[in-house]
């Protein structure tokens, strides 16, 4: 049922879509990463401004995605812009919500300490707020890169070019469903959701010691 | 940007003055007297002193402890810091010159227990070198040992252990002012109980000046050299020494805060070295029966108090049992009175003395030699209205040396 053959012939190309593929995700992830951190440090500091944040988030995240791949089309043609603008834009609301609940997330009591024992308004965010805030700032990282490589298979209805593992995917169904050819794109981007989201798990537990020190204890 | 203050150049204590200071809050549904608020508080802490705020809830007390750091601005008034308006300095740098130790704690979740300490030496740009140590100092301060709690997070301590390192985080850029609010109020009552004694003792060697807030007034009296009874609305009811508070409540407001057992509270206030001990006779094992019998039935006490050669209380003789020749034997002591120490507090020494059923209590030094007996008319004297205990001890201090 499998076709080895064509599996050994096509290595390269699968190595090739693999790398596209997790270069995709990340600049999206990085990107979104880089605006959502702004928007949710300005929605700390003027609360009235979290509301309309939010809200802009959650509207963009409901555009379907093959209808906002279709209008980028227009504007800004067959580059890898417009894969990479849908996928920033479905980061955003993940990204956006988690930094903002992660910053709220220090109690009343901390702050009271910090501000007692004269921390800046700066100082109080950077050393206090924001530490406190990575645990979910991770977790949304993990989950806005677990779904970007799910939405990257589908970017290659826009291009061949930049499908990454959805390019095999989508040729083997055009083939009249190849399913060696399907396998070659879906078995990687599943491998690939995963480990992303076992790194991020890894990645939490070492800079954040602090958030396991009670099970730690526990077993110790 | 953040100036090195060598720690022997920092002031010891500060001088706390409150002059009218008022707080009012918006007054739109709670009407009058709205919680928290203070009204033209004018009290003077001196240098040194524990001060306890002490009050109901919605006395103002932690609204008054606040404006001294100024995480709330006063309505009217000035608060002095060694005769300088704290509404004049910038807050964040005059919250790094004083000590905050709040409730629940407020440790950092996220940093070890040494940076914890370390906080505000590290906001003052104290190198790392000198933070750890600094930090290291103060937890043997406070009787956490360094090596082994230096590196864990708060999360592996016990409530307790956050308390103390709470206080030693207040301590560690060697504040001359220290704000407590309810510092010891999330423990049980064997710690706080510990914790109390523990800081008690450390600021008997730091001689802070502390403003400590709590609503009860058992804490209040003793941790308090100085008790400032606030009542709803922000209203200064009495502000004086415990024992004054107690012998003389200012008003029946004060009177019924206090309760109706402040005579037990009093006993619980003096301890056995301030009141005037009763000499006895004595006598150490070996020693001549006869003359011991003819000193014993000279004094109106009929009992001799027989000691081992090293002045160690051993027992009671009854008068009438001392041999009129030959040597006193231990064997002739009979069972004892409650050994006091001379820190012991009235309240558990007339404890002690009730359970053993005598009127009398042995007060030993540190080494177990007799200083002299306590009474329970002594006891009742110490509590006269107007009696100054120690001045009883001083005019009688022959009698116990």
């Amino acid at each position: 049922m499998i076709d080895w053959g064509w599996l050994a012939d096509h290595l390269g190309a699968i190595a090739y879509r693999t790398g596209q593929h997790v270069y995709l995700t990340a600049l999206a992830v990085m990107i979104g990463f880089a605006i959502s951190f702004v928007l949710a440090l300005v929605a700390a500091r003027h609360r009235v401004l979290y509301p309309p944040i939010s809200a802009l988030a959650g509207i963009l995240y409901t555009i379907p995605s093959l209808a906002l791949f279709a209008a980028l089309i227009s504007i800004t043609g067959f580059s890898v812009v417009t894969a990479v603008v849908p996928l920033v834009m479905y980061t955003l609301v993940i990204l956006v919500r988690n930094i903002v609940t992660g910053l709220d997330g220090a109690s009343v009591e901390v702050l009271e300490a910090a501000d007692g024992m004269g921390h800046t308004r700066r100082q109080r965010l950077w050393r206090v707020e924001l530490p406190l805030a990575v645990p979910l700032i991770i977790a949304g990282l993990r989950l806005a890169t677990v779904s970007t490589i799910g939405l990257v298979t589908i970017t290659g209805t826009i291009s061949d070019a930049f499908g990454g593992l959805g390019y095999f995917i989508l040729d083997g169904y055009h083939r009249g469903t190849f399913l060696t050819e399907m396998y070659a794109g879906a078995v990687p981007s599943i491998l690939l959701a995963l480990g992303a989201d076992l790194l991020f798990v890894r990645a939490q537990r070492r800079v954040t010691p602090w958030a396991q020190a009670r099970a730690f204890e526990a077993t110790s | 940007m953040p100036q090195q203050v060598p720690e022997q150049a920092a002031r010891r204590a500060a001088i706390v003055e409150y002059e009218h200071v008022s707080k009012s809050y918006a007054t739109t549904k709670l009407g009058r007297g709205a919680p928290g608020a203070v009204n033209d508080l004018s009290l003077t802490v001196p240098a040194g002193k524990i001060c306890v705020l002490v009050g109901p809830s919605g006395c103002g007390k932690t609204t008054s402890l606040k404006m001294v750091n100024r995480l709330i601005e006063p309505t009217s008034g000035r608060i002095l810091i060694d005769g300088a308006d704290v509404a004049g300095r910038d807050a964040t740098e005059l919250r790094r010159e004083i000590g905050y130790v709040i409730q629940q704690v407020g440790l950092f979740p996220h940093e070890t227990i040494g940076e914890n300490v370390a906080t505000v030496p590290r906001l003052l740009g104290w190198p790392a070198a000198r933070r750890r140590e600094r930090a290291e100092e103060l937890l043997g301060l406070v009787g956490l040992d360094p090596a082994l709690y230096r590196d864990r997070y708060p999360a592996q301590l016990s409530g307790g252990e956050r308390q103390r390192v709470g206080v030693a985080r207040a301590l560690a850029a060697d504040p001359p002012l220290m704000l407590m609010d309810e510092p010891f109020g999330a423990v049980d009552p064997i710690v706080r109980e510990r914790l109390q004694n523990e800081f008690l003792r450390l600021q008997a060697e730091l001689a802070k000046t502390i403003l400590f807030v709590t609503h009860d007034i058992d804490e209040a009296i003793k941790m308090g050299d100085l008790v400032a009874v606030l009542q709803v609305g922000g209203h200064l009811e009495q502000f004086a020494p415990p024992a004054e508070v107690l012998a003389a409540p200012a008003s029946e407001f004060v009177a019924d805060f206090v309760g109706a057992d402040r005579g037990l509270k009093r006993l619980s206030l003096t301890r056995v070295a301030e009141v005037a001990l009763q000499p006895v006779a004595t006598a150490r094992v070996g020693e001549p029966a006869g003359e011991a019998r003819t000193r014993t039935f000279a004094d109106p006490f009929p009992y001799l108090l027989l000691l081992d050669p090293s002045d160690r209380p051993i027992g009671w003789v009854n008068q009438r049992q001392i041999p009129a020749t030959g040597t006193l034997a231990a064997s002739l002591a009979t069972p004892m009175s409650p050994l006091l120490d001379r820190r012991t507090t009235l309240k558990d020494a007339l404890s002690m003395m009730l359970d053993a059923d005598v009127q009398t209590g042995i007060v030993v030094d540190r080494a177990g030699r007799l200083r002299g007996v306590l009474t329970v008319e002594a006891i009742a004297a110490a509590l006269r209205p107007g009696a100054d205990p120690a001045g009883i001890a001083a005019s009688a201090s022959g009698a116990d040396a």
